[in-house]
């Protein structure tokens, strides 16, 4: 038995080994710089991060535009994830393979996509001119609506997916009982379907939630210096300012937000669960 | 399971002999701008290596991204020469990163313009090239005379000016506010008119290569640009002029830098003479990759037009002194950040 549980731990090594110096030991350095001042603790560079405006201004919209592209995204997820586990078993294997198959192609790839698509001479431009909606291209590219779009399309499929799989959870005759019982498609929603697949909302929000926050690529190409976010905040102040304590300060700010976020929304399901 | 023993125990034995002499090939590492590097390697990084029998190792990079890791790495230095903005080298002379350079090394030293030699002082630097800096802007939908036209109204929505983080965006700054008729260091004319104006910019870049692809897609008509970013506009299939507004031109030189506590010294020494000479430099000016610094270049007046060539031009040109950049930077992007990037 002992000579079992020494494997284990020998085996087990290598990775704690890795874990404690490749990711915790750098996060603690990180912590540890962003809260000393010449030497003394300290929280003054907190203090000096969010006195100024373009900071604060960074900082709202990073989070609103992270919790905007997480609502709109479970919206629309459930309608997607309802219309594919309402289809037949083969049409379902496709839309999924349709939902899955942007996370194979680079990130890159898929935001200079959108930068042919929203330009002034973009698809969608010469589509909106061409129909007489406006008379001349408006501006979308380098916008705070280009930066939605853009983490939209990034991150949609990790809501689907986990709404799908907690969908097809879902006990195959509540829906249809309801429906019996005379309740509207709201109610059943509402009452039904929301609380019993609330896990598949917890992780595709966690999951869409963060990686809006820690998005760099998207941001940097579509928003560019006009709209600044936490992250690309973060690369200027390393790469260009070689400001590194206001750099942890925002590194923590984001590592706060994020676990924060999957805490907090982890607490909501449990308590609606035990209600 | 002895045959695998054998075989393992021979490749290490193999392993052993073989990396004594990898480690014997000299490395030189070299951190540069990342562009043009194809023509780099077909006019200096090949034939260096040819010459010197050794390998060269290249990082590429903007010149702040260069200086944030010449300072992470101050205590062991992984890169042993670094080409950097005049003023980001004399930041880094002054934190005691980069160590001087033996000029009496240099058999090409003598050949270059006096403004090349020691741009930042105590020989912590040398220019390999010099550019001008101004505005292309579409011919065809409107004309620039002055500095001040980038806010006309013709071209509300389609201007891009560099981020006040770039080398180039201070440069764009400095000339707008003379423009505007700013007479004190802090720029404060300057970052006004383009605060009063930020609505009409699209987008204050951050990499000169994204200008080429910005005109391309009609995405802008006119941009403040370093005159090596000319090559790859002047190809485009677009009516595109390079202005001569009445208040001149700025611009700037880029230096090599030996970095202090290099193990490769004389191969560093070695490498920055062939970067200056006449051969090296005369074939990036031919590949419209650079402008020379070596006065005993000649190239073809086509070739010259996509360049900054020429004594007379670099005296016409209004360098800030890297002293006054480093002084009233903190200044300006803080003004900036105020007025501009909000």
């Amino acid at each position: 038995m002992f000579e079992r549980r020494g494997i284990g731990l020998a085996l087990m090594l290598p990775a704690t080994v890795f874990i404690a110096f490749g990711f915790i030991l750098p996060v603690l350095i990180l912590l540890a710089g962003s809260v000393q001042v010449g030497g003394a603790w300290s929280l003054g560079h907190f203090v000096e991060f969010f006195s100024s405006p373009l900071n604060r201004d960074v900082f709202w919209r990073t989070f609103r535009l992270g919790l905007l592209v997480t609502g709109v995204s479970a919206v629309l997820g459930y309608a997607v994830a309802l219309a594919i586990v309402d289809s037949s078993p083969s049409a379902k294997g496709r839309l999924v393979g349709l939902i899955v198959l942007p996370l194979m192609i680079s990130p890159v790839a898929r935001t200079y996509a959108w930068v042919v698509i929203l330009g002034r001479t973009g698809f969608l431009n010469v589509a909106l001119t061409g129909i007489g909606l406006t008379d001349e291209p408006i501006r979308i590219l380098f916008t705070e609506t280009a930066v939605f779009i853009g983490l939209i399309q990034l991150f949609f499929p990790l809501m689907v997916l986990p709404l799908v799989s907690a969908l097809e959870n879902l006990p195959a005759d509540v829906v249809p009982a309801a429906r019996v019982l005379g309740a509207s498609w709201f109610t059943i929603f509402r009452k039904i379907i929301l609380p019993l697949t609330r896990e598949g909302l917890v992780v595709g929000g966690t999951l869409v939630f963060v990686g809006s926050l820690t998005a760099y690529v998207t941001p940097a190409i579509l928003g560019g210096s006009r709209v600044l976010m936490l992250e690309t905040l973060l690369y200027q102040r390393v790469a260009v300012a070689n400001d590194y304590a206001s750099a942890s300060v925002i590194a923590v700010i984001l590592i706060v937000m994020s676990i924060a976020t999957s805490v907090l929304l982890k607490r909501l399901a449990t308590a609606r669960g035990e209600r | 399971m002895k045959t695998t023993l054998l075989s393992a125990a021979s490749f290490l034995t193999l392993a052993s002999l073989a990396s004594p002499a990898l480690a014997q090939t000299p490395t030189l590492t070299i951190s540069v701008y990342g562009i043009a590097q194809d023509a780099y390697s077909e006019a200096l990084y090949r034939p260096f290596e040819a010459q010197c029998g050794c390998t060269l190792v290249v990082e590429t990079g903007n010149s702040s991204e260069r200086l944030a890791k010449l300072e992470a790495n101050a205590g062991a230095p992984v890169i042993d020469v670094a080409a950097l903005a005049d003023f980001n080298a004399l930041e880094a002379a002054q934190a005691g990163l980069l160590q001087p350079i033996d000029t009496s090394k240099l058999s090409n030293y003598e050949a270059i313009y006096d403004f090349a030699k020691d741009p930042v002082g105590g020989a912590m630097a040398v220019g390999y090239t010099f550019y001008s800096t101004s505005i292309v802007y579409r011919s065809d939908l409107v004309s620039i005379e002055s500095w001040k036209d980038l806010f006309q109204e013709g071209l509300a929505g389609r201007v891009a000016l560099p981020n006040i983080t770039t080398t180039q965006g201070p440069l764009a700054i400095y000339m707008i506010d003379k423009a505007e008729g700013g007479t004190t260091p802090d720029l404060a004319a300057g970052i006004a008119a383009i605060g009063e104006h930020r609505d009409d910019i699209v987008t204050f870049y951050e990499r000169g290569s994204q200008v080429p692809q910005l005109l391309q897609q009609e995405e802008i008509a006119a941009a403040v640009v370093g005159r090596f970013g000319w090559a790859n506009i002047a190809k485009l299939d677009l009516p595109v002029e390079w202005a001569e507004p009445v208040e001149g031109q700025t611009g700037g030189m880029n230096v090599l830098s030996i970095v202090k506590g290099t193990q490769n010294e004389e191969l560093a020494h070695r490498f920055i003479d062939y970067w200056l000479s006449q051969e090296v430099q005369t074939k990036l000016a031919m590949g419209l990759v650079d402008s020379p610094v070596n006065a005993a270049v000649e190239v073809p007046e086509e070739i010259a037009e996509g360049l900054t060539y020429g004594a007379e031009t670099a005296e016409s040109i209004e360098f800030i002194a890297p002293q006054t950049m480093l002084d009233n930077r903190d200044a300006w992007v803080a003004a900036w950040n105020e007025t501009v990037a909000r």
